[in-house]
Order: structure tokens, then sequence, then C-alpha cells
């Protein structure tokens, strides 16, 4: 990962903007339990930082995926994890498939808009009975002319409450398992679209989380991204990415805990001397700083892996494994060395304690990874072994993909692209289709 | 209109600090950020520049090789085009060596309009506007929390004073040095930090501008730094032990430090 003074100037900007624009409101948004996403969104949109890697033509910036590396930094140094996961699922969850696959009318319609900050966007994938199974979704989109008519219900939506669409995944054939689904874009002020209930979490309190109900929900068949039916392909490859931004937001964040800690326990003193003094104390904060910066590098070794075009399926659910487990070592570890201050609301150890828990959960849970990665290495009993993709061009969508642990888990999938140096190259080569 | 934006490179705010044997500040070139208080005067010239169409704007700084960093930063934010003054003989300078160099890349540009942050983060001398002022035989509008340019012939400001305001005015071509109220400075986009690298950035040395060498740098620095202290930030408390007048002690202080 090479970075110019172009990406640092960029690393200024969203720095100065997490410190102006959400820091200062944290506490706030954490206790009303949602952050206001469309005036953020706007502020950011206004700045060019909503469609980084999105082509040009529909508001984004061309770049590679490696200023949203030092996106993803910056945002992770924030005083709460909430907010730059609202961001983030909007700018790298629920538009990448969008980005890359959907009709110019319908990016027209929904990602322009989006990276304008005008929209709030949100995936809509996990159900009452479907979570890391994937395959398991009853959601279910019926033909109806030119329309789908979608009935169904999705649970844990970042940004639910206040989106303007979904990107949602649907049963749209009586095909079982992975196919048969298709990934569609549901306006949310369709008739029949209802926000059951605003779910109280664990963490990330200034994220807002919904379960969404969908009653006879008519949308035109258009708003279907890429061909009928490849939805969980392209969900999934949606996940990389997703996995990828999740772990790389992590590191930063707990390299800040680390130091915070560090910072405390320098002028916390106990029996006569600081705490750090204490060889038990600094060692163990070295060993963290150490298992930071190898996440760190694992992280950049993918993003190096996806801006080339290769599969990164294996290294962005190693990455994800492992910044899940270590945020919540860090979070637990720097914790114990506030002792009660740490314990208390006031401090951002506790919300960093509560925040880090959801890593191992979302996106696809720790076990989910290990599947993947255990495919990938020949090594789970029944399966062949994965086949990452090469750089070889790929024509077009791959529909012969096979799922690495169907129906428990999900597929290993091959990118569609060759070399997606930014993804108006992933789209060209892709072709995206009509 | 040509509006020219003049600006300092210095360390950031948060870095270490330290001095050489003849106590000139050590800059290093990964502390160095444009001087925060000429983000006001760069935002002030693209106000005036989006006010009055056809204007442009240049950036002008005199600093090391090395600061064309720091300028590329400012374009960021906007203008036209950047203009680094460097040139080894200019190391040393001190405020009216600085002044006499700006004042000769001032003439070489051309400007209508030349604006200046209040005074540099570092040094806080302040002095630089004015003596650039004086060089130039042009007026100077000092600590402008307001500007209005009316018919591109007159520029009017208003000062902040103890009770109000004071107006001042004075015809174009003339200086203007503004303070932190005047404006909100606007974040670089994500387009401006991109077309930042494309902008035109010229070098000039002291032969580009007929300066004799031994007229600036720090031969001819008539201030010199004699002495540097670090302050203390260590905090002395107070004790108040026992129960007798404690706590009118207490009450004493909180009224001498004005809290009640």
């Amino acid at each position: 990962m090479q970075f110019t003074q172009e990406h640092e100037m960029f690393r200024q900007l969203v720095r100065r903007f997490v410190q102006d624009e959400i820091n200062p409101h944290a506490d706030e948004w954490e206790e009303a339990g949602i952050f206001p996403a469309h005036d953020l969104f706007k502020r950011m949109g206004d700045l060019g930082l909503l469609g980084l890697t999105y082509p040009e033509a529909y508001g984004g910036q061309g770049l590679d995926f490696s200023y949203t590396v030092v996106f993803c930094e910056e945002l992770g140094r924030a005083d709460c994890s909430g907010v730059p996961m609202g961001i983030t699922v909007h700018t790298d969850m629920c538009t990448p498939a969008l980005a890359h696959f959907g009709s110019d009318d319908l990016k027209q319609q929904f990602l322009a808009p989006s990276i304008r900050g005008d929209y709030v966007g949100c995936i809509g994938v996990t159900e009452p009975d479907a979570g890391s199974d994937v395959a398991a979704i009853r959601t279910r989109a019926v033909s109806d002319g030119d329309d789908w008519i979608i009935n169904g219900r999705k649970l844990y939506i970042t940004n639910g409450t206040q989106a303007d669409w979904v990107c949602l995944l649907a049963r749209t054939s009586d095909e079982g398992g992975y196919r048969g689904m298709s990934l569609i874009i549901v306006p949310t002020k369709t008739p029949g679209f209802s926000v059951s209930r605003k779910l109280r979490k664990l963490g990330n309190h200034s994220s807002d989380t919904a379960e969404l109900m969908l009653d006879d929900v008519r949308v035109p068949k258009a708003n279907t991204i890429g061909p009928e039916g490849m939805g969980f392909i392209l969900q999934m490859q949606q996940f990389q990415r997703e996995r990828l931004v999740g772990a790389i937001t992590s590191y930063a964040g707990m390299e800040k805990t680390v130091r915070d800690t560090i910072a405390y326990t320098q002028q916390r003193s106990t029996f006569g001397q600081p705490l750090i003094d204490n060889q038990v104390i600094h060692f163990r904060l070295c060993e963290l700083l150490t298992e930071i910066e190898a996440l760190k590098s694992l992280c950049y070794r993918a993003a190096d892996q996806y801006i080339a075009g290769d599969d990164v399926t294996r290294l962005a659910s190693m990455a994800k494994l492992k910044a899940g487990r270590l945020a919540r070592e860090v979070a637990d570890t720097c914790l114990q060395y506030y002792g009660g201050m740490g314990y208390m609301e006031e401090t951002r150890i506790s919300r960093a304690f509560r925040d880090s828990r959801l890593l191992s959960i979302g996106g696809g849970a720790d076990e989910v990874m290990l599947g993947i990665i255990a495919k990938y290495e020949g090594i789970l009993p029944g399966k062949k072994k994965a086949r990452p993709a090469t750089t070889q061009p790929a024509p077009a969508i791959e529909p012969a993909i096979e799922p690495a642990i169907e129906p428990a888990t999900e597929p290993a999938t091959a990118p569609v692209a060759a070399s997606p140096r930014t993804d108006d190259a992933h789209e060209a080569r892709a072709g995206a289709p009509a | 209109m040509n509006i020219v934006a003049c600006i300092k490179e210095t360390p950031s705010t948060t870095a270490e600090k330290s001095f050489g044997p003849d106590m000139r500040l050590e800059r290093r070139k990964e502390d160095a950020i444009p001087n925060p208080f000429d983000e006001y005067t760069i935002e002030e010239a693209l106000r005036q520049q989006e006010k009055h169409a056809g204007s442009t704007v240049t950036i002008l700084c005199m600093g090391p090789a090395t600061a064309t960093d720091t300028l590329r930063k400012a374009l960021a934010m906007g203008g036209d085009r950047a203009v680094l003054v460097s040139d080894s003989a200019l190391a040393g300078s001190d405020a009216i060596g600085t002044a006499r160099v700006l004042a000769a890349a001032l003439q070489k540009i051309g400007f209508d309009l030349a604006l200046f942050g209040s005074a540099a983060a570092d040094a806080y001398g302040g002095v630089v506007p004015s003596a650039t002022a004086e060089f130039l035989g042009l007026p100077l509008l000092s600590y402008a929390s307001k500007l209005d340019l009316s018919g591109d012939s007159t520029a009017r400001i208003q000062r902040a004073a103890e009770i109000g305001y004071n107006e001042a005015e004075a015809p174009l071509p003339a200086l203007v040095s503004v303070v932190k109220s005047i404006n909100e400075p606007r974040y670089p986009s994500m387009k401006g930090i991109m077309a930042s690298k494309k902008k035109p950035l010229d070098t000039f040395s002291l032969a580009d501008l007929g300066l004799d060498p031994s007229s600036v740098g720090g031969a001819a620095a008539r201030e010199r730094a004699i002495s540097s202290e670090k302050v203390s930030t260590q905090r002395k408390g107070e004790m108040y032990q026992g129960n007798e007048g404690a706590a009118d002690r207490v009450v004493a202080f909180l009224i001498e430090q004005k809290v009640l």
C-alpha cells in the first residue's frame, strides 16, 4: 500500500471532519440512539467523501480502494463506532453491487443521490431466521408483469430507520439454497414498506438499527441489480468489501484505544508509581500494538489484492476474523487498566468495550469466516477446495460458483472483474448488465 | 481582479518544537503545515474571488523548497496558482527581510488586493503585513474582521474594537490583514485535493525578484532571538486543610478567580 501526498491531504481532511463534525456530537448521538444521517451525509457529499471509488459519471471520485483505506482509518478514530458504521454501510456495504452491476438508470436514481448525500442507503440481507446462513432467507419477490411484489422481514438493519432505500436480498424463484435470489433496490417510501421496530443494542448506540417489514411492496423489476437470480453471488462479493472495510475501520480505533490507555496509565499512579511502570502493563500494551500492526499489514495486503482485482475472499475473511477477536481483546484489556474509571459511562473505553463486540458477529460471524478460510485451505470436511480467482479477465458474471459450505454459510466467490483498479475499471471490464 | 493570499509554512501546533544554537526554530518537513491563521487568509481570498467574477487567486509563500507541499495543501482549498519564493540565501530572514521579499514578489506577480493573516502561529511577530505595505508604499488595512470591495476600486474593512467596530477604507491596490472572526475556512474538498496537483506552482529565486542576497537572510536580520523557554505545564495545587477557615479560604479563592 503506497500513500501519496494526495492520500495524506485526504487523510487530514477526513481527520478534521471527524474531529469537527462527529466527535463533538458523539455523546449526544450515543444517548439519542441515532445520528442525523441526512445532515451528516449531505456535508460529506459536498466534500466528495461518499463515492471515493465510484464512477465520476455518478458524482464519485473514480479513485482506487487505497483512498477507502485512508477513509476508514480516519473514521475509525472517531469517539464512537456507531457513526463510522452508519457511514461505511452507506459508502461500502449497500452501494458496491449497485455501482458495479446496476443499470445506468438505477444508478442515476439511487447511486448518484447517495454519493451527493441526498439519500441514505442500507443493506437488507439478515432476517429473523437467516443471518450468517444467508441462503436461508425467506423474503420473497413475486413477479407481476414488470414489477416485483415483495413480502418479508429484515432484521438488524443499520441505518434502517432513516434510509431512503434498501439494497434488498430476496428470493425471486423457487430454486433452493443460494440460487434464485436477487438484489433489488426498494425505496422506503414505497407503500407496504415500514419500519416495525427500532432495535436497542448492546453497543454502537449512535447508529440506528431497525427491523423492516415488507407487505406487498411493489417495485419495478428494473430495480433489480444485475441479472435476476444473481443476488446471492453479488451479495457475497459485496460482503468481501464490507469485511475488509470493517477490519480496516476497526484497527484504527483499536490503536486509539491503546494510545489513550497509555496516556491514562502514565498519569494514574498506584502504590507510588505510574500504572504504566508495571512491566505487566507496558509489556501487554506493546503486545497489543504489535497485534494491531500485524492486522494492519494483513489489511493492506488484502487491499492491494482488491485493488489488483484478485480474489480477496481468503484474506478479507482472515482480516475480519482477526479484527473481531483483537477488537475484543484490546477493549477488554485496556478497560481493565482503567480500573473503576473504565466501568463508568463517561469514559470512552467503556463505549469501546461495548462497541467492540459487534465485529465478531456482524457482516458474517467469526465462525462463518473460519468456514470460508477452511474451504480455501481445502480442509473443510466433504467440500472441495475453493478456487481462488485468477487474474485472467472474466467476461461476465460467473454463475457457476459453488458455495463453500452451502447451505450453512456462504460460497467462496470469485471477483467478477479482472483488475478493478477503480470501480470504473471494474465496471468496464465486467460489463454492466442491461 | 488579482488577489494574492500571502501565507507562511509553520510547524504544526502540536509538533514538538526545538531550537538550533542560533535560537532559530528547527523546521521539519513532516511537521509543516500552512500557518493556521492563513486558512482565514485563503478563505477570504476565495470568497472575494467568488464575489468578483473573473478574479484570480494566487497563493504566495516564502519558504524552503519543500514548502511546495504546503502550497499544494493550500491550493486544495481553492485558488488558481501558487508562487513559492525559495532561495538558500533567505535562511534566517527576520520579519523585515521577509517583508522585503514578499513586497518584491507581489510587485512581480501584480495584484489589486494582497491578503495576510494577522500573525504566524510560530513567531507571532505580526509585523510582516505592515512592513510589506511600507516597502510597497501602499496602504494596509489591518486586523480586518470584515472586508468589502466596492466597485473594484476601494477596500473597506471593519476592525473589532472594545465596543463595536471601526471602519476604514483604502483605494486599491491595497494590503489587508485578516483576523479569525472574518470567516469560517472551508474544508478542502476531495475534488480540490485531486485538482491541487495540477495547478501551476512557480518558484522564484532572489535573482528572479532582483533582490540582493545581502539584503535578506540571517546576516541582514536586525531582529534576533535571544532565548526560549518552555512554558511549564506543571500545575501547582494548593491544599486547604483542617476545619478552621478552610471553607472561607476556598470561598475567597473563588471570589478572587471571579467564579463567584
